[in-house]
């Protein structure tokens, strides 16, 4: 559109003259545009924005005129006799009327062409500045997603040093800390290839599932199962990540770790000294398919003085203001003169120093690790909510006994129960012993004496449950009560089988025996243990509080 | 897949992960987990982390393979135990059998 054959419209401001009308009368013959528009002189202003090429027509050059133009690309026609002189003062083009019509038509195109290219320009000027904003926004918007997506990372455990540094605005490194749920801690230190936006936003899925499954407590193979899994089902085909995950254990003895594609975490003693090279064993994340993906693990045992340092290849392949690589050699040498989390920040010092002015080629992330017990107490639960107290009560019969879970059931009902979390575990135990209790000696007729050896206590299980398929009639009843009050679960287990002598299994020291355990634990994490009616029912009670 | 087993590259450490539910239920799968552990003599490693719920036979199940690893074994570790399943291991006087981590 830059140079139409004919222009389409051209706007013709006259100020009503007999020149002006003249003048327009000639244009319009002459057909300068398709359509030509004819305006007053008192609505032209001169910082109108004009939508088409512009000519002013007047007899005499009015003060208004000579006011700078928002629009320079306007043609001003006066007669040929007037005050050229003043004429100079107008911002835009002047042509003298009458001209010949060759030179005229020629100068309306070239103030229309002058007029067009200025309009397009503005046009690509102000959608660069609308994508600019843009694109400045969605920077925004991705900073803020990403600031959420790691608000959780630990970066702040007293036991760590990190020195992250992206080569652009977004870092295609990811170094994720958060503690596990039994005191343990997981590091994660991964590079996605290349640098910048793309890579970046890999890390969203992959912190999402770290923090998720390390709050789970996940092990190292597992978790990287899944983000091989989740990234190779996400990344274009040559796009992968490597990781370097570790797990360091509540005690700081036990590092299990999974490297894929990583340069070796070095870990180093007090002097310094590098003990062990944890070199990738794997391929980078999100290359391999599910089936082919190896999630091999492998762990050392560590020193409380004993440092961990991780890191990315953009420390290695640093360069220096003389275009050198630092190498890992030389890289093991700092390591080993500032060794330790006291030292990072003459570490980091000496790494500044190495490169100078000399810009980043690559992101770059180091993160040191003192493997000293972690020090970090599982996470409390919040406030207990108000339960209301029940009593419910079941009756199995045979069929129920050989088609139902009981136990893991019943646990399912008192789930709802708040304080219940941090007891699940010691109650299914409990109550497993009592139901089991009923159900094989007194319903199935078993003899525990039989799990005394190996053989015997995989028999006992098969005859269990051959046992059970074959069992016709008896029936166990269940009754679970709660006092809301007292925080008190009171469970009774009753069945209509067997009488059973708990007696005999008392003077043994069970210590190593594989069975007879369960009453000694009945006893010592219930309450209110009770046997009656030969001990076909059992009670017993279990305060949600005690801990 | 409620038992997972891992053996370290070097063959020097075997990880036997019990998920959810430890109990008879797992006799088979357990023994079978225990059954070939090398010639390396490596370290057994009971990893409970994910073990939401056991009961006595589970206990009984790590005491008879004590007895049948003996001396093919380095040691026997117990680790990652929640607090709960760290109290009952406790009170059967585990930690006098096994190493607890």
């Amino acid at each position: 559109m830059l140079k139409p054959s004919q222009q389409i419209v051209i706007d013709i401001f006259q100020d009503g003259s007999e020149f002006a009308i003249s003048v327009v009368e000639k244009l319009q013959r002459l057909r300068v545009a398709r359509r030509v528009r004819v305006k007053n002189l008192s609505d032209w202003r001169s910082d109108l924005n004009h939508v088409h090429p512009t000519l002013v027509v007047t007899s005499e050059l009015v003060p208004q005129l000579l006011s700078p133009l928002r629009c320079p690309q306007q043609l001003l026609i006066l007669p040929r006799a007037s005050d050229l002189e003043s004429s100079l003062r107008w911002h835009g083009d002047v042509l003298s009327w009458p001209e010949k019509t060759g030179v005229l038509l020629q100068r309306i195109d070239l103030m229309a062409n002058s007029f067009n290219t200025a309009r397009q320009l503005n046009a690509v000027r102000e959608s660069l500045i609308w994508h600019t904003q843009r694109v400045e926004r969605e920077h925004e918007l991705i900073e803020h997603i990403f600031r959420n997506a790691l608000s959780r990372n630990f970066t702040h455990y007293e036991h760590i040093r990190t020195l992250l540094t992206p080569a652009s605005k977004f870092n295609g490194d990811l170094c994720l800390i958060t503690p596990g749920p039994l005191g343990n801690l997981y590091i994660l230190m991964a590079d996605f290839t290349g640098h910048g936006l793309a890579p970046a936003t890999g890390a969203l899925p992959l912190s999402q599932a770290f923090f998720a499954m390390a709050d789970r407590g996940v092990s190292v193979s597992e978790m990287v199962v899944e983000f091989n899994y989740r990234l190779h089902r996400l990344l274009p085909s040559d796009m992968f990540c490597a990781c370097f995950l570790m797990e360091l254990s509540a005690s700081g003895k036990r590092l299990t770790y999974w490297n894929g594609g990583m340069p070796p975490a070095l870990v180093f003693g007090p002097d310094g000294m590098v003990k062990h090279r944890l070199r990738a064993q794997h391929m980078a994340l999100g290359v391999l398919s599910v089936d082919d993906f190896d999630s091999q693990v492998a762990t050392i045992s560590t020193r409380t003085d004993d440092t961990i340092a991780m890191y990315t290849d953009g420390v290695i392949e640093m360069l220096s203001q003389r275009d050198e690589f630092l190498g890992m050699d030389a890289f093991e040498e700092i390591i080993q003169t500032y060794p330790g989390t006291a030292n990072f920040d003459r570490l980091v010092a000496e790494l500044e120093n190495f490169r100078g002015s000399q810009p980043l080629q690559d992101d770059v992330s180091l993160a040191i690790l003192e493997c000293c017990p972690t020090g970090l107490e599982p996470p409390e639960i919040g406030p207990e909510l108000q339960a209301l107290p029940f009593v419910f009560s079941t009756v199995l019969d045979a069929e129920d006994l050989q088609q139902i879970d009981v136990v893991a059931s019943i646990l399912g009902i008192l789930g709802r129960l708040p304080a219940l979390h941090a007891h699940r575990t010691t109650i299914y135990l409990l109550l497993a012993e009592v139901f089991n209790n009923a159900l094989e000696h007194g319903l199935l007729g078993l003899d525990s004496r039989m799990k005394n050896d190996p053989e015997g206590f995989a028999y006992y299980y098969q005859l269990r449950a051959d046992r059970l398929q074959a069992l016709t009639s008896g029936s166990i009843s269940i009754e679970v009560c709660f006092e809301q009050r007292r925080n008190y679960l009171k469970f009774t287990v009753r069945n209509t089988g067997l009488p059973w002598a708990r007696a005999e299994l008392a003077s043994l020291d069970k210590t190593s025996l594989p069975y007879g355990r369960g009453l000694d634990l009945l006893q010592q994490l219930a309450c209110d243990l009770n046997w009656s009616d030969e001990g076909r029912e059992v009670s017993f009670g279990y305060y949600l509080t005690s801990s | 897949m409620s038992i997972t087993r891992h053996v370290s590259n070097d063959g020097k450490e075997l990880t036997i992960a019990v998920h959810g539910k430890f109990d008879f239920g797992l006799v088979q799968e357990f023994r079978r987990a225990y059954s070939s552990v090398g010639d390396e003599k490596p370290t057994v490693y009971i990893d409970l982390r994910e073990t939401e719920y056991l009961d006595s036979s589970a206990l009984g199940m790590l005491l008879n393979m004590r007895k049948a690893l003996s001396d093919g074994v380095k040691g026997i570790h117990i680790i990652n135990s929640r607090p709960e399943v760290k109290n009952i291991l406790d009170i059967s006087r585990f930690d006098k059998l096994f190493t607890i981590e």
